[in-house]
C-alpha cells in the first residue's frame, strides 16, 4: 500500500483531474485541495461534473477511467491496494436515506451492520453512535424502533450518524438537504457545521441547493467538467464588482428590451432579472454610476417602481459565474460559425 | 418456448433407454405323464422368452438365472434390485413351459420397484414389448403381473399415496422457497452499493448472505422434517441421511436464487427469471414427462437441473433407505459450487452507484 505525503495539511488534494468514459471526457483539469476540517461546497448544474469528481475520490470510478494525482487522506485512489484504507478513512451519506439504512432494522442495528464493515467494537460503536445520536437531536424513543416508523428528518440525521460512525476524516455528502422541507433545510445544515466544529470533520457536500454555501468555508462551482472558481463564498462575492454591491430596481412593463438598454450602460458589468418586474444591476464604481444609472432611465422613460441597494449573496454569484460562462460560450460559437463560413 | 418445442418433439427426437432387467426363471422344462409317471422334456419356452427379452428394445437382459440349478437366484436378482442396477426381475414360474405348451396361460412375474409410480408404468410397457415378440415368434400368449418390490413398499398402516406426495412436495418446496428467499437478496437490497463504500470485500457481502441463509435453510428443513414425520412419514432411511439431502437440495434452491438476484438489473427482471427458472426446473425434472423420453439436448439439460437429482435422492432415502452419499448428492454439490462461483464473478464485475 501505497502512503504518501499530500500537499500541506491536505485531507483531499486534486492536480489535473480529468475523467473520460470511452471518448465522452466528463471532467477537464480540475485542481483544487482541501484542508482538515473544512467544509466544501461543491456546486453546478446538473451534468457538471461533481457526482464525477466526488466518485474518483471515493474509489468509484477505476483508474483506467481517469488520470491526474489525487490523493485522498494521503493515498492514492488510483491503485486498488489502497481502497480499503481510503474507505475506512472516509465516510458517505447518500442522498436517498433508502441506499444508507435498512428500513426493517432499528437505528442501533443499522449502527451494528455498518460498524461490523470497519471491524469496529460493539461497545464502542455503541457509544460513538449514542454520542451522534444526541448531536443530531434523534430522540432517544427511536433508538430501538424500526427506521421506517421514523419521520424523515430523523431518517435523515440517522443517515448522517451512519456516515460518520466510525469516525471518518473527510465526509461525503449527496445532496443532502434534498427532499427535505424548506424549513428544516437549515437545521440540516446547522446540524452539519455543528458536526464540523464538534468533531473537526472535513466535509464535501455535493448539492444543488445554493443556500448551503452558508456553512461552507470553500465552495467549487463546477459547470461542464470544468472548475470555474475554488474559494470561500465571501472572497468570490468581493470579487464581484464593486464588491458585490447590487441595485435592485423595479421597473414597470420590464422587457428584454428595457434589459438590453441598461446592459448598453456604460459601467454596468451584468443585469440580471430576479422577478417578473425587478432586475439586479452590478455596477463598477457603485456610488458614482448608480445615480447618473437613475438618471438615464428616467430621461428614456423608463419607470421606476423602487429602488434599493444590497450586497450581493452566494446565490447571484453562482447566477452571475454561470451566465458570465455562457455568454463566453455563445460568443465562441458564434466566433466559430463565421471563421467556418469565412472559409 | 424451446421446452414445450422440445417436448412436444419428443417422440421423434428420443429413443427410449432399454431398462435393466434380470430374468429368473423356475421352468422346469419337463412334463410327468399321468399313465405311466414318466418324464420327458418340453420345448425350452422359457429360453424362448429370454430371446424375445434379448429382441427388445425396452428392455436390457442383466443376467439370466436358472433358479433350477442356482438355489440363490431370486436373492441375486433382488440384490441387483436394491442396488438399483436392474429396475425389473422377471420371474418366470416353475410350469410355464408345461402351462403354456397345453394351451394355458403362465403367468409371468414382474417384480419391480413400486415406489416409484412414474416408472411402474415405463416398466409394464417394457414387460409388454417382450411379452408381444414372443407371442409373434411362438404364436403363444402368456400372462403377466406386475409385482411390487416389497423391500421398498409401503407398510398398509402408512399411506403409499401421502409417502409418495411427500417426495414431490420436499422437494418442490425445499428448492422452490430456497431460490423465492434469495432472488431479491442482491438485487433488492440499497444498501449493497454502499456497503461497497466502506472496506468490506464483495466476496464477504456475499459470503455472509449464504451463511445467513444457510442457517435459515437449517430452521427450515428440521421443521419440514419434523412435520411430515408428524405426519405419517414412512422413512425408511436415517434423519440425518433426509436431512442432508433436503439440505443439499434447498442450497442448490439458495445458490440459484443468489445467481439469479446476482444477474438481474431490477426486481421485476429477477421475479420473471424466477419464474421462467422455476417453470424449467419442474418441467425438466422427470417428475411429470420421463426424462428417458425428452431428445437428447433437453436430457443433457435436465440432467444438469437440480430437480431431477433431488427428487430420486429424497425418495431413495425415504422409501429404500439409502445413503445421501450418491451420485445425485455430487451432483447437486457440483451444480452449487458452480452456481456460486458464477455469482461470485458476476457479484464481483457488476458496477453499483450510490
Amino acid at each position: 500500500m501505497e502512503i504518501t505525503e499530500s500537499p500541506e495539511d491536505a485531507m483531499v488534494s486534486v492536480e489535473n483531474l480529468n475523467v473520460a468514459f470511452g471518448k465522452k471526457q466528463i471532467i477537464h483539469n480540475v485542481s483544487f485541495s482541501v484542508k482538515k476540517g473544512e467544509i466544501i461546497g461543491m456546486f453546478g448544474i446538473s451534468g457538471a461534473g461533481k457526482t464525477t469528481i466526488i466518485r474518483v475520490l471515493t474509489c468509484q470510478i477505476e483508474n483506467k477511467n481517469w488520470n491526474g494525482n489525487v490523493l485522498v487522506t494521503g493515498m492514492n485512489p488510483n491503485k486498488k491496494a489502497n481502497y480499503p484504507k481510503i474507505l475506512s478513512n472516509i465516510g458517505y451519506v447518500p442522498q436517498l436515506e433508502l441506499l444508507n439504512l435498512y428500513f426493517e432494522l432499528n437505528p442501533m442495528v443499522n449502527v451494528e451492520v455498518f460498524t461490523s464493515t470497519y471491524g469496529m467494537d460493539k461497545k464502542e460503536a455503541k457509544e460513538t453512535a449514542k454520542k451522534l445520536f444526541n448531536i443530531l437531536d434523534i430522540p432517544k424513543d427511536t433508538w430501538k424502533k424500526r427506521v421506517k416508523k421514523m419521520s424523515g428528518g430523523e431518517k435523515k440525521r440517522l443517515s448522517m450518524a451512519i456516515g460518520l460512525i466510525h469516525n471518518p476524516k473527510v465526509l461525503f455528502l449527496d445532496e443532502p438537504t434534498t427532499g427535505v422541507d424548506a424549513s428544516k433545510r437549515y437545521d440540516i445544515l446547522s446540524y452539519l457545521k455543528k458536526l464540523n466544529q464538534q468533531l473537526n470533520t472535513t466535509m464535501f457536500i455535493i448539492t444543488h441547493d445554493l443556500e448551503a454555501a452558508l456553512i461552507c468555508d470553500k465552495t467549487a462551482i463546477l459547470r461542464e467538467g470544468k472548475l470555474l472558481e475554488f474559494d470561500t463564498p465571501q472572497n468570490l462575492i468581493n470579487s464581484l464588482p464593486s464588491k458585490g454591491l447590487v441595485a435592485r430596481i423595479s421597473i414597470e412593463n420590464l422587457d428584454q428590451k428595457i434589459i438590453k438598454t441598461i446592459q448598453e450602460y456604460p459601467s454596468i458589468q451584468n443585469v440580471l432579472r430576479v422577478g417578473n418586474e425587478t432586475i439586479e444591476v452590478l455596477i463598477d464604481d457603485f456610488e458614482d454610476v448608480l445615480p447618473k444609472l437613475m438618471k438615464f432611465l428616467f430621461e428614456n422613460e423608463i419607470k421606476v417602481i423602487s429602488m434599493s441597494r444590497d450586497i450581493a449573496n452566494f446565490r447571484r454569484y453562482f447566477q452571475i459565474r454561470i451566465q458570465e460562462e455562457e455568454e463566453k460560450e455563445t460568443r465562441q460559437h458564434q466566433k466559430e460559425l463565421i471563421s467556418e463560413g469565412g472559409s | 418456448m424451446i421446452v414445450a418445442i422440445g417436448l412436444t418433439s419428443g417422440n421423434s427426437g428420443a429413443s427410449m433407454q432399454p431398462i435393466n432387467c434380470v430374468v429368473v426363471s423356475y421352468d422346469s422344462n419337463t412334463y410327468i405323464e399321468e399313465n405311466n409317471f414318466t418324464e420327458s422334456n418340453l420345448d425350452g419356452y422359457n429360453l424362448k422368452y429370454v430371446e424375445a427379452v434379448n429382441a427388445s428394445n425396452l428392455l436390457n437382459l442383466i443376467q439370466f438365472f436358472n433358479a433350477t440349478e442356482e438355489i440363490y437366484a431370486m436373492e441375486s436378482a433382488r440384490n441387483y434390485l436394491t442396488a438399483k442396477q436392474i429396475k425389473i426381475i422377471i420371474s418366470i414360474p416353475v410350469d410355464f413351459s408345461e402351462l403354456i405348451s397345453w394351451g394355458y396361460p403362465g403367468l409371468i412375474d414382474c417384480i419391480t420397484d413400486s415406489s416409484d409410480i412414474q416408472k411402474i408404468q415405463e416398466n409394464f410397457n417394457a414387460v409388454y414389448d417382450s411379452i408381444k415378440i414372443f407371442v409373434s415368434q411362438n404364436n403363444l400368449t402368456p400372462q403377466f403381473e406386475i409385482i411390487g418390490f416389497e423391500e421398498f413398499s409401503i407398510p398398509e398402516d402408512f399411506s403409499f399415496s401421502y409417502n409418495y406426495m411427500i417426495v414431490l412436495v420436499l422437494s418442490f418446496m425445499v428448492i422452490g422457497v430456497g431460490m423465492v428467499s434469495t432472488i431479491l437478496i442482491i438485487v433488492q437490497e440499497k444498501p449493497v452499493a454502499r456497503l461497497l463504500l466502506t472496506p468490506v470485500k464483495r466476496l464477504e457481502i456475499l459470503t455472509a448472505k449464504y451463511l445467513t441463509y444457510m442457517s435459515i435453510l437449517v430452521i427450515q428443513n428440521l421443521s419440514l422434517i419434523f412435520t411430515s414425520l408428524a405426519f405419517g412419514l414412512y422413512l425408511v432411511g436415517s434423519l440425518f441421511d433426509l436431512f442432508l439431502a433436503l439440505f443439499i437440495l434447498g442450497f442448490t434452491g439458495l445458490a440459484l436464487g443468489i445467481f439469479i438476484s446476482s444477474l438481474s438489473k431490477t426486481k421485476t427482471q429477477a421475479n420473471q427469471l424466477f419464474l421462467a427458472t422455476f417453470l424449467v426446473l419442474i418441467l425438466l425434472s422427470g417428475i411429470f414427462i420421463p426424462i428417458d423420453a425428452m431428445p437428447i439436448y433437453l436430457q443433457v439439460i435436465a440432467y444438469i437441473l437440480p430437480l431431477s437429482h433431488g427428487s430420486p435422492l429424497i425418495n431413495s432415502i425415504i422409501t429404500k433407505g439409502k445413503s445421501v452419499f450418491g451420485f445425485e448428492f455430487f451432483t447437486l454439490l457440483g451444480v452449487s459450487l458452480v452456481l456460486i462461483v458464477l455469482s461470485f464473478i458476476i457479484f464481483q464485475r457488476r458496477k453499483y452507484e450510490v
